[in-house]
């Protein structure tokens, strides 16, 4: 989930991977089960085909990609607790991983314990033991070194922070008098059998077994570990480990002898070998399934189809296709942040909210494909938490047809009382984004909002508009639910000095709410809290929602166990087999 | 390919010798006549130099034929594409239609008709002022390594070393970003920073060749009798220059600017398609292209069309190009 990364277009030298699509998540209906029936079968090599140079991260501690979780959680990165591998919204089912059960909360839910289960060790054949969870999460608090993973163990671990909100706790490498390892001893604590594990948080966390589904909170082995290195050399608790990782070309993965499938409650680890391909070109992935020859009979994606190639797939339902496609909803809002800084007066905000014509950009990203108009921050896939805000009918003081109301902007603009700034739109170039850029730049031109486009090159794209001195007014984005609970979508979008909060929203009202909603712990009151601080996150423009997505999957015919898994928004990788 | 056009002596009038059926004309016309009158007989150079007039005509009166037809290239139509089609152009040929006589974008809906036309203005526009520049300054630093040779030449040679050396595509690629926002802080629009980025950029890498050549000329012209002679009788460094030496160089100047102009177009073509020309919602032939390649297997009028176009410009200059080469030399066989 997280951050809409990748997916996209490659040009023929630069890759121009792009920000469309990517996972896909939430209430699926069409051929869901399709090639998810049948019996697995052991054996045969799978064989998956993508555009990147490499993954993100392998580390287990970095790794925050959506798709990059789905893979390593299926073969490499065991995990206390894991998503079901199943279709619709059963793939969301919570199940233990490593541990016994799905882990067990005290009364108020601010200390969570999970208990090992026998058998379940690294591939060098060493027990798992608490310790090595232990070292691994302690790995999140070198800043320095682990970075891009996400921050869950940081601020939700009970440990003390300095004057400037810094954790005491700087991770294992620093070796400073001052790096005070014992308020992180006291925040996870082992048992005398190094069997259960619990960790004590500084607030009330009622779905904390969700977050540790997330491979941050997996074991390293503390001899193993190289830092920075680490990401190449993953020791792996999974059915399968590394055997040869030449990024840019191609990541191999064989069965790991030491891994018990009586540990593993989850995986099935059918095929014998696994063959990651990188750097191929988009289009060439597409062509490559679609004609379905050789090898690429047992070759599934990790991005999904390109648009281009969408209508032949599934609008001519085509009986080649019917069986090994999917096209589903995914867990993702794609939306634009203002920012606040740049456009503080509030009116104005509402103007290019009203300005915007998102039918044409729903249509430019695809049409029926991209999935539906969004009005707020909170995907329909998450459930509970999912309520209409009402953006476009009552909050901007008027209904806003899909098409953008220029008139009553340049009204809003006009009772502003401030002229309105020159705004620069920032999007990662790639074919489709540059002309949604170009329908924006179009659509506030003709309330009379000047708007600049700037694209960025997709792979540096997140480091600029996440930093505050470089974002622009304007800026593309999309995001999805790190669990299925809104607590990992409104605070890190509004909270004040929260690395995705683009808009760089700091309104302390807001975020003593949030504060307030994080602290309920009953999971329908706090979902129905979660929808109204939406609605008054919409109310404020901060960001302007476009779409709800929806992503589409191809795969080869000899694969089987593929459906569209709801956790991750793509395929079930650890659950593929395939057929001889 | 040194050419001499000398003050031509016209042929005494009152030769009897001369039968009166023979054309009177065949005695009295100067080497730029003579180039003519073979460029003119080379009905495949004609063919060429219609087809580019006709386009430079339309290149220029893009704004007002588009207004005509009723055709925009920026105005996006949503009634255009089938959303259950992932936004492809509504039926074949890229959904064309009497409203969009070569059909539309696929999920833009922009008319492609006034895209490939604005496209053609955009590259044609960069293509000839790169040209120009680098013609001025080509030969005018040729000229003065040629003429004043010594310290002069040795610095101008060194420096087009330098530049020649440069990987230029690379250079592209890597200095675009900084360089437009840098030529975006004079005021200009994104739109004319890009155009203005590759112009300069064309100029800067193109004059090196053209100024090699035309010192090449120079060196050879300046030990001629006519400019000796010229030196002799006292005329200023200027006249020889503009009189005697640059008259001269006008063949080896045409030759260059029409080989150089489709070398160009296709430049900016790559350097669009590779994500450093010019970018949306401006449209250029490279930029169309660019953008069509991925819908070729679902859409493929609409890498056809303008792909077809950019083919026809490009040879059309290189053939007249060719042409002009042939005419303008005198040892070149003409079969």
């Amino acid at each position: 989930m997280k951050k809409a990364t990748r997916s996209g277009f490659r040009l023929v030298a630069l890759a121009a991977v792009g920000a469309l699509a990517l996972a896909a998540c939430g209430g699926s209906d069409s051929g869901d089960s399709a090639s998810g029936g049948g019996e697995g079968q052991k054996g045969g090599t799978l064989n998956v085909l993508t555009l990147s140079e490499q993954f993100q991260h392998l580390d287990p501690q970095r790794n925050y990609t959506g798709i990059d979780l789905a893979f390593t959680s299926g073969f490499l990165n065991r995990t206390l607790t894991q998503y079901k591998y199943a279709s619709g919204p059963d793939g969301v089912t919570l199940v233990p991983d490593m541990a016994t059960d799905t882990g067990t909360p005290n009364e108020d839910s601010t200390q969570w314990s999970f208990t090992l289960r026998d058998g379940v060790s690294f591939q060098d054949g060493t027990p798992v033991t608490c310790a090595d969870i232990k070292y691994g999460v302690s790995r999140t608090f070198a800043t320095d070194v682990i970075t891009d993973g996400p921050g869950y163990a940081l601020t939700m671990l009970d440990i003390p922070k300095d004057a400037e909100g810094t954790s005491v706790y700087k991770g294992p490498y620093n070796t400073d008098a001052t790096n005070d390892a014992a308020a992180f001893d006291k925040a996870i604590t082992c048992s005398e059998d190094g069997k259960t594990i619990t960790f004590n948080l500084n607030q009330a966390v009622g779905d904390f077994n969700y977050a540790v589904t997330l491979s941050a909170f997996a074991p390293v082995p503390k001899a193993a570990d190289t830092g920075e290195k680490y990401d190449d050399v993953v020791v792996s608790t999974g059915p399968y480990k590394i055997s040869e990782y030449a990024k840019g070309q191609k990541l191999t993965l064989v069965r790991n002898e030491n891994w018990n499938q009586d540990s593993d409650p989850i995986r099935k680890a059918y095929p014998d070998k696994i063959v990651v391909s990188f750097a191929l070109d988009a289009a060439a992935i597409d062509q490559r399934i679609m004609a379905d020859s050789g090898e690429d009979q047992t070759a599934v994606p990790l991005a999904g189809a390109q648009p281009e190639n969408l209508a032949a797939i599934f609008a001519a339902e085509d009986p080649r296709f019917s069986e090994r496609s999917v096209d589903a909803s995914d867990p993702y809002v794609r939306y634009y942040a203002i920012n606040t800084e740049k456009v503080p007066n509030e009116k104005q905000r509402w103007a290019i909210a009203a300005a915007t014509n998102r039918a044409e950009l729903l249509q430019i990203r695809g049409g029926n494909f991209a999935g539906t108009l969004a009005d707020g921050a909170i995907s329909p896939t998450l459930g509970a938490a999912f309520a209409p805000t009402g953006l476009w009918d009552t909050l901007l003081g008027q209904k806003i047809p899909d098409t953008g109301d220029p008139e009553y902007a340049k009204k809003l603009i006009a009772e502003s009382g401030e002229a309105m700034p020159e705004l620069t739109y920032q999007f990662p170039n790639n074919p489709v984004d540059e002309k949604m850029a170009a329908s924006l730049q179009s659509s506030l031109g003709k309330a009379g909002i000047k708007v600049k486009l700037q694209g960025i090159e997709p792979g540096e794209y997140y480091g600029i508009v996440m930093d505050p001195s470089k974002a622009e007014g304007l800026l593309r984005s999309g995001w999805a639910s790190d669990w299925p609970n809104a607590s990992t979508v409104i605070p890190p979008l509004f909270g004040k000095g929260e690395a995705f909060n683009l808009g760089l929203v700091n309104d302390p009202a807001y975020d003593a709410k949030v504060a307030e909603a994080k602290a309920i712990s009953d999971p329908a009151t706090q979902a129905k809290a979660w929808a109204d601080l939406n609605v008054e996150a919409m109310k404020h423009a901060w960001i302007v929602p476009t779409v709800f997505g929806k992503t589409q999957y191809v795969w080869g015919s000899k694969v089987g166990g593929a459906f569209m898994w709801d956790a991750y928004g793509s395929l079930p990788y650890g659950n593929l087999w395939v057929n001889q | 390919m040194t050419l001499l056009i000398e003050p031509s002596a016209a042929p005494e009038p009152d030769d009897v010798s001369v039968p009166a059926s023979r054309p009177a004309e065949v005695a009295g016309r100067s080497l730029r006549q003579l180039a003519w009158t073979r460029l003119r007989r080379d009905k495949g150079a004609m063919v060429a130099m219609g087809i580019l007039i006709f386009i430079t005509l339309v290149a220029i009166f893009t704004p007002w034929i588009c207004n005509a037809l009723g055709v925009d290239p920026y105005t996006f139509d949503g009634t255009a594409v089938d959303p259950a089609l992932g936004s492809l152009p509504n039926g074949p040929w890229s959904g064309a239609s009497w409203e969009h006589p070569l059909g539309v974008e696929p999920l833009t809906g922009r008319d492609l008709l006034a895209r490939l036309l604005y496209g053609a203005r955009v590259s044609l526009f960069i293509a000839i002022v790169s040209v120009i520049i680098t013609a001025v300054v080509g030969t005018v630093v040729g000229i003065v390594a040629g003429y004043r040779g010594g310290k002069w030449d040795t610095v101008i040679g060194r420096t087009t070393d330098l530049l020649l050396a440069f990987p230029q595509i690379l250079m592209l690629i890597a200095l675009s970003g900084v360089l437009t926002q840098r030529i975006e802080a004079f005021g200009l629009s994104t739109e004319n920073a890009r155009i203005t980025y590759l112009i300069l950029v064309f100029s800067f890498f193109g004059w090196p060749y053209l100024a090699r050549l035309i010192r090449g000329q120079v060196l050879s012209l300046r030990e001629r009798e006519f400019v000796e002679a010229a030196i002799a009788t006292g005329a200023p460094t200027r006249r020889i220059l503009f009189k005697e030496i640059l008259p001269n160089l006008w063949a080896p100047l045409i030759v260059y600017t029409t080989i150089s102009l489709p070398t160009i177009i296709a430049a900016e073509a790559t350097l669009s398609y590779l994500g450093v020309g010019i970018v949306e919602p401006t449209p250029s032939l490279g930029k169309i292209l660019a953008d069509s390649v991925r819908f070729f297997t679902v859409v493929p009028s609409y890498l056809f069309i303008p792909g077809t176009v950019l083919v026809i410009v490009v040879f059309s200059f290189n053939l007249l190009g060719d042409s002009v080469r042939d005419a303008l030399d005198p040892r070149a066989s003409r079969l």
